[in-house]
């Protein structure tokens, strides 16, 4: 052969590369692409996790800040609320005062007139005394029952026309 | 004190260097019974220096270093395995970065190339790569052989001989067919057929790159005056260059002829 081509070295230098060929592969190639796939896996998978991660915070915002939305809104409806029931109270308060206060003032004229008239009934009786104890005096002083009952038809005439 | 340490390093280094280059000018060397012409047929033809493999055969030197190769990729294989792989981390340290790197080139160029096939692409040009480049690396060693006529050789890089090439070559153009088989069945073939020149050309590139820095290497340490200095050059440009360039022009032709007719076809729109 040119070049001095021998077929029978050439397979033998094939066989040789075949060999090396399987050792690089199962030793060298296949386990170090097999981490470096893992590697790229890890990767990804960590990189989608904090995608998701991402995600549901955003979406975690998006619902707090709707619900402090919301808690706002309810803390001005029930500070409204709020609002009407204090002037609710305040008013029936003040209606109950006035209420309280005019059903004092009443008492208070009832209670007078009642006074008024409980003195006058005692004035009177008072009198009345007054004059029997002056009439008795009288009594003692004339002696005649005469002049005694006269006095005291008298006295009950004048009582009359009070 | 510091400085004056680096001065008496330097001399001493000096002086051993001095004392070396005078010592292989006065032991004078056996000389070679060939000529240089001879020589540097025999680093093509290998018809005088070969070596047996076993006592069974009489084979290049290049087919003695294809299997030290493999036995030493065997056992750093191993020891990687074993020792490194089970301890990979997801921060990698520098050896599992250079191993994550080469690993990754490989795979990259052939997912760049084949986007639609490439799961036994990225293992071959892995394995091609690989081969080629501490193939290549290996002439720097200079690891000795004894030849069938009892003298010692250093052995070349296995692709520097023709056999080691072809095979190369030729397998290359069949990981190529492969591709096409499996990707576009008969038109594959077609596809790859088309490219008949591609085995040759492809052997004979890598074959005589490597061979060229052989030679060049070769013709360096025939010649006693141009053992100095020169081979600093010569070793970078003809070996480590041509390890990075062989390895990536291989690589890449394989993996876009592999992507070329692995392509589906596309139905032409009417």
């Amino acid at each position: 052969m040119p070049l001095n081509i021998d077929w029978q070295q050439i397979l033998l230098h094939l066989l040789n590369f075949t060999v090396l060929f399987a050792i690089l592969y199962f030793l060298l190639y296949k386990p170090v692409k097999k981490f470096m796939d893992q590697r790229v896996e890890y990767f990804k998978k960590m990189d989608e996790e904090s995608k998701e991660k991402l995600a549901e915070s955003e979406k975690a915002k998006e619902a707090y800040e709707q619900k402090l939305a919301m808690a706002e809104e309810e803390i001005r409806e029930k500070k409204k609320q709020a609002e009407a029931k204090i002037r609710e109270a305040g008013d029936a308060k003040l209606r109950q005062a006035q209420d309280q206060a005019e059903k004092i003032i009443a008492d208070a004229h009832k209670d007078i007139e009642e006074d008024r008239e409980r003195m006058l009934r005692e004035a009177k009786s008072q009198i009345t005394d007054m004059v029997v104890n002056a009439a008795e005096k009288l009594v003692d002083q004339s002696t005649t029952s005469q002049a005694f009952d006269s006095f005291l038809d008298a006295a009950e005439r004048g009582e009359a026309d009070e | 004190m510091e400085r004056q340490k680096r001065k008496i390093a330097i001399l001493i280094f000096v002086l051993a260097a001095a004392v070396l280059m005078i010592g292989t000018i006065v032991v004078k060397s056996p000389g070679s019974s060939e000529s240089i012409g001879e020589l540097m047929k025999d680093a093509v033809l290998h018809e005088s220096n070969q070596v047996s493999l076993f006592g069974l055969k009489d084979v290049n030197p290049g087919l003695i270093s294809a299997m030290v190769i493999t036995g030493v990729f065997l056992v750093f294989c191993l020891i990687v395995r074993i020792f490194v792989i089970p301890r990979f981390r997801i921060v990698p340290g520098k050896f599992q970065l250079a191993l994550e790197t080469a690993v990754g080139f490989f795979d990259r160029l052939a997912v760049s190339n084949s986007p639609h096939r490439n799961g036994f692409l990225g293992a071959y040009v892995f394995a091609a790569g690989s081969y080629i480049f501490v193939g290549t690396i290996f002439e720097l060693f200079g690891i000795q052989a004894v030849t069938t006529q009892g003298t010692s050789i250093s052995l070349s890089a296995p692709l520097s001989d023709i056999n080691g090439a072809v095979m190369m070559g030729c397998l290359s153009y069949l990981v190529i067919l492969s591709g096409g088989i499996a990707g576009n069945r008969l038109r594959g073939v077609g596809r790859t057929l088309k490219e008949f020149s591609l085995p040759i050309s492809m052997s004979f590139r890598i074959f005589g790159a490597l061979l060229s820095g052989a030679l060049v290497t070769e013709m360096v340490y025939y010649y006693i005056f141009l053992s100095y200095g020169l081979p600093i050059l010569i070793g970078v440009l003809f070996t480590l260059i041509h390890a990075l360039v062989q390895t990536y022009v291989l690589t890449m032709l394989t993996a876009l002829f592999y992507g070329e007719v692995s392509e589906p076809a596309h139905k032409e729109k009417s």
